[in-house]
């Protein structure tokens, strides 16, 4: 039982970075029917900021993460500026290859830069675990999960409740009428990705902390983010946040009640699952096929 | 000679969709003997590209039925209604754009091919033979619609009015009992329109069932034995041409229309 | 003319071993052959069917680890009393078991994904593979995880034990792979050539034309994955009776990238595209090596991949052959009519 406890934290913790990610890359491929590749480097970008806003710099530790998240936000920007705005017109399968190429550059970029050594990152919270009962929980989980919650409102409001998330969801339902209205599709698409981005490297510096940083952290955090994204049907915001959540207790359950070398195989084993018997997602009606 | 009920070859019977809550198709029923040409026709939005992708599969209608030599066709998907001989065109120039103009209704011939994948593979001479067979009958469709010189050209370097005889060649090679047209001359000058009449009465001569989408009314009512006409999802009228070109309803309905739409 | 062009470069290929004598190298133009292979498979799904499987080396890994345990014989244990003992098998019978497998596998992940492809076929491709290793790593009992197979057996030939064919120098292993990737050749040229192989390039260009003339699009996506995966086993199978050791990073998704290079630059959608490509940058680590780390090796790699869809997209065979195409076209139009278009 307390052993059960302890496993539902973590997956709360986990999940709640898992669906920042999820969330950023169903939001892009939702919008711009772009495949990111970039994505787990992003996540990886944002740890390795975070490392060197702290321990380089000497920055302030939320400082560090707030800049994490700023400066993966540009340079999503940046990423989609220059390869993807030239390709808009091709197919999904050009964009594919041009990101797996950004991908591998920038991973081995990472590795050329920091080294082979994984880094910790300090944090200012005390080492000493809050416990409530049976369950010990670090509070560095807890403010992990807490930020990643601001941070999945604070998404999901500004494509809700602003200008510009009524441009992202017009342009998401129909990219021509959505141009037809005035809508400046370029800029969607360069802050859609940018946003994505952002969330994704918010992730990394979140989680970066709880675990070590290395320049291979994104590889399978990138297949975990698709097999969320799968979950919860390719572009649907709610279903990527559920998913993540979803994907997080059945690795940690996986992990602990089954075997944990298996803990990683658990989303595509998940995957396969949902496209053997919901290939459109747990929460999306069959009625977008693309 | 086209008396539908002897030999009915195509049958809707109260066929109607709705796409969300807008209503494409009410409630539409009508029946093309074997042998007949019959020509749908109505303005734009009446729902006749949508009984065309009813009719092939290439969307389920809510409710009502379709049936082919008095087989019932819902549920079966396109490639499926194809295998039983029904073929359709695309409103929209719809080519393998990248391969040449013969490997076009190569393609379209594959139904009439038989090769295995370990024939194939296996590389036996009854594949050799059977490409060789089938090379011929595409350039015998090529010669019949009047593409012979351009085997070789890339489908889209060809020009607009090759193109629309091209696709129609590729609905061809596919070997169709009942050939569904959709808008075939569209976008051709008055030359090649008349061209296009010629080529669809070779089709006609051949006894292959052909139903009609278009908006030209001299073709309409030169090449059709039936005419019906459809408004908002509903049929409003339907008979010989020259019944049809006096219908108050669709004088109203369409003529007036198309006039204004004479270039569409 | 287009029969001998073949048959020419196959005689080059097998020439070449009077040219390059030194082990080290012939070293390489094996590996690289094996990859090339590979190679031709994916193109099969992703220069004719259009569907980019980055699972490939899924394929190519279960090829290598059937093959290599049937060679060396196992156990599976379900319970304590059902144990299920394969006793080791001839080379030649685990190189059939690991095709048949892989095949096997390749058609169960057509079924599964086709219904939806696109995007979902890439993510289930890349899952399966990635699957494969964590298999191949943490079932230690069957495959020794992480510790590797070893000792595997070379490929043999013979009709019996006193006349025998054994594989263990790089020579004969240079012919075999020369041979064994005239056989994929031959496969998928046939197959392309063939009215399956226009079914495919019919659904990648233009589906619903195809489905409209009666091409059921499932059937054949699924037959070109299974060809495919069958190859990549072949290919994989052979890779683990040559080395002769093989361990779970076999299943490393940077090989599938690899292979994507490979094709995408020599072209995509041609039969000679990714030996072209293959054999580029085949060469191209051996000379890196020299000058830079594997970091930089590998962004160097990520860089070409970007420059070449922008600028050079369809590949180099196709750009060459329309290059070509364009200088005997100029030759011939001085008495004759242009082709239209470009």
């Amino acid at each position: 039982m307390d052993q059960l406890s302890q496993h539902l934290t973590n997956a709360l913790v986990l999940g709640g970075t898992y669906a920042l990610l999820g969330i950023g890359l169903t939001l892009i491929f939702g919008i711009m029917r772009v495949v990111n590749f970039t994505h787990g480097e992003l996540y990886t970008f944002g740890a390795y900021m975070t490392f060197f806003a702290v321990s380089v710099a000497g920055a302030n530790f939320f400082l560090a993460l707030a800049l994490a998240t700023l400066v993966g936000v540009l340079l999503g920007a940046a990423i989609e500026v220059v390869l993807l705005r030239p390709l808009r017109s091709s197919d999904i399968d050009t964009t594919m290859i041009v990101m797996i190429g950004a991908w591998i550059a920038m991973q081995n970029g990472e590795q050329l830069i920091w080294g082979g050594v994984a880094k910790s990152i300090p944090t200012p919270f005390p080492t000493a675990p809050l416990v409530v009962g049976p369950v010990s929980v670090d509070w560095l989980r807890i403010f992990v999960f807490t930020a990643a919650i601001l941070l999945i409102i604070g998404a999901h409001s500004l494509i809700h409740h602003t200008r510009f998330g009524r441009a992202m969801r017009a342009t998401f339902a129909d990219r021509d009428t959505a141009a037809l209205m005035g809508i400046n599709i370029g800029l969607v698409h360069t802050a859609t990705f940018a946003l994505g981005s952002g969330l994704a490297a918010a992730a990394g510096a979140l989680l970066g902390p709880v675990f070590v940083v290395t320049a291979t952290m994104g590889n399978l955090i990138a297949l975990k983010a698709f097999a969320i994204v799968i979950l919860g049907g390719l572009g649907n915001f709610t279903g990527a946040a559920i998913g993540g959540f979803i994907l997080a207790f059945v690795e940690e359950l996986g992990a602990g009640y089954i075997s944990s070398g298996y803990r990683d195989a658990m989303g595509f084993l998940l995957i396969i699952l949902v496209l053997m018997f919901r290939p459109t997602g747990l929460f999306r009606r069959a009625e977008r096929i693309s | 000679m086209s008396d539908p009920a002897a030999t009915e070859l195509l049958k809707l019977d109260g066929i109607g969709i709705r796409f969300g809550g807008l209503v494409a198709i009410a409630d539409l029923s009508f029946s093309v003997g074997s042998g007949e040409v019959v020509s749908l026709i109505g303005p734009n939005g009446a729902g006749k590209t949508t009984a065309f992708n009813i009719i092939t599969g290439f969307c389920a209608p809510s409710h009502g039925s379709i049936s082919f030599r008095g087989q019932p066709l819902n549920g079966l998907k396109p490639h499926e209604i194809a295998g039983r001989g029904v073929v359709r065109t695309f409103q929209k120039t719809s080519l393998f754009d990248t391969l040449t103009v013969l490997e076009n209704v190569l393609t379209g011939l594959h139904r009439l091919g038989r090769s295995g994948a370990l024939q194939v593979l296996l590389g036996l001479p009854s594949v050799g033979a059977e490409q060789r067979r089938l090379c011929e009958r595409a350039a015998e469709i090529l010669d019949f619609v009047g593409l012979g010189g351009r085997q070789d050209q890339l489908a889209n370097a060809l020009p607009y009015g090759e193109q629309r005889l091209l696709g129609v060649a590729i609905a061809l090679a596919a070997d169709p009992a009942l050939l569904l047209l959709d808008e075939p001359v569209s976008g051709m000058n008055a030359t090649e329109t008349t061209s296009f009449m010629a080529i669809l009465a070779k089709i006609r001569a051949r006894g292959i069932t052909t139903l009609l989408v278009e908006h030209d009314m001299r073709m309409v009512m030169e090449v059709s034995d039936r005419v019906v006409v459809l408004n908002q999802g509903r049929i409003i009228a339907s008979g010989v041409p020259s019944e049809i070109q006096r219908h108050p309803e669709v004088i109203q309905a369409y003529l007036g229309q198309g006039r204004r739409r004479a270039r569409h | 003319m287009r029969a001998l062009a073949p048959l020419a470069g196959l005689a080059a290929l097998l020439a070449v071993p009077l040219v390059v004598t030194d082990q080290y190298a012939l070293h390489i133009l094996i590996t690289t052959g094996i990859f090339i292979i590979a190679a031709m498979s994916l193109n099969l799904l992703l220069g004719y069917t259009g569907q980019l499987s980055l699972g490939h080396i899924g394929f190519f890994g279960i090829g290598a680890y059937v093959s290599a345990l049937c060679s060396l014989g196992f156990q599976l244990e379900f319970t304590d009393r059902l144990v299920l003992t394969v006793a080791p098998k001839p080379v030649w019978l685990s190189f059939v078991i690991a095709v048949a497998t892989a095949a096997l596998f390749g058609f169960l992940i057509g079924k599964l994904s086709f219904k939806v492809r696109g995007a979902y076929f890439v993510i289930v491709t890349l899952s399966f593979a990635e699957v494969a290793r964590l298999v191949a790593l943490n079932w230690v009992s069957l495959t020794q995880g992480p510790m590797a197979l070893n000792n595997i057996p070379p490929f043999t030939l013979g009709l019996s034990d006193a006349w025998q064919l054994t594989f263990y120098r790089k020579l004969p292993n240079y012919f075999l792979m020369i041979a064994i990737g005239a056989g994929a050749y031959l496969l998928i040229a046939r197959l392309v050539r063939s009215r399956l192989g226009r079914a495919m390039v019919a659904l990648k260009e233009n589906e619903s034309l195809a489905t409209s003339v009666g091409i059921d699009v499932t059937r054949y996506l699924v037959l070109a994955a299974v060809v495919s995966a069958g190859i990549a086993g072949a290919a994989g199978s052979f890779y683990a009776h040559y080395v002769r050791i093989i361990d779970p990073d076999i299943f490393l998704f940077i090989y599938t990238v690899t292979m994507v290079i490979m094709i995408v630059t020599g072209g995509k959608g041609t039969l000679l595209g990714p030996i072209v490509g293959g054999i580029l940058f085949g060469f191209i680590p051996p000379v890196l090596r020299e000058v830079a780390g594997p970091e930089l090796q590998w962004i160097i790699y990520g860089l070409i991949m970007i420059v070449v869809v922008f600028f050079l997209p369809e590949g180099i065979v196709p750009a060459v052959t329309r290059a070509w195409a364009a200088r005997r076209g100029r030759a011939a139009t001085a008495s004759a009519r242009s082709p239209a278009g470009s």
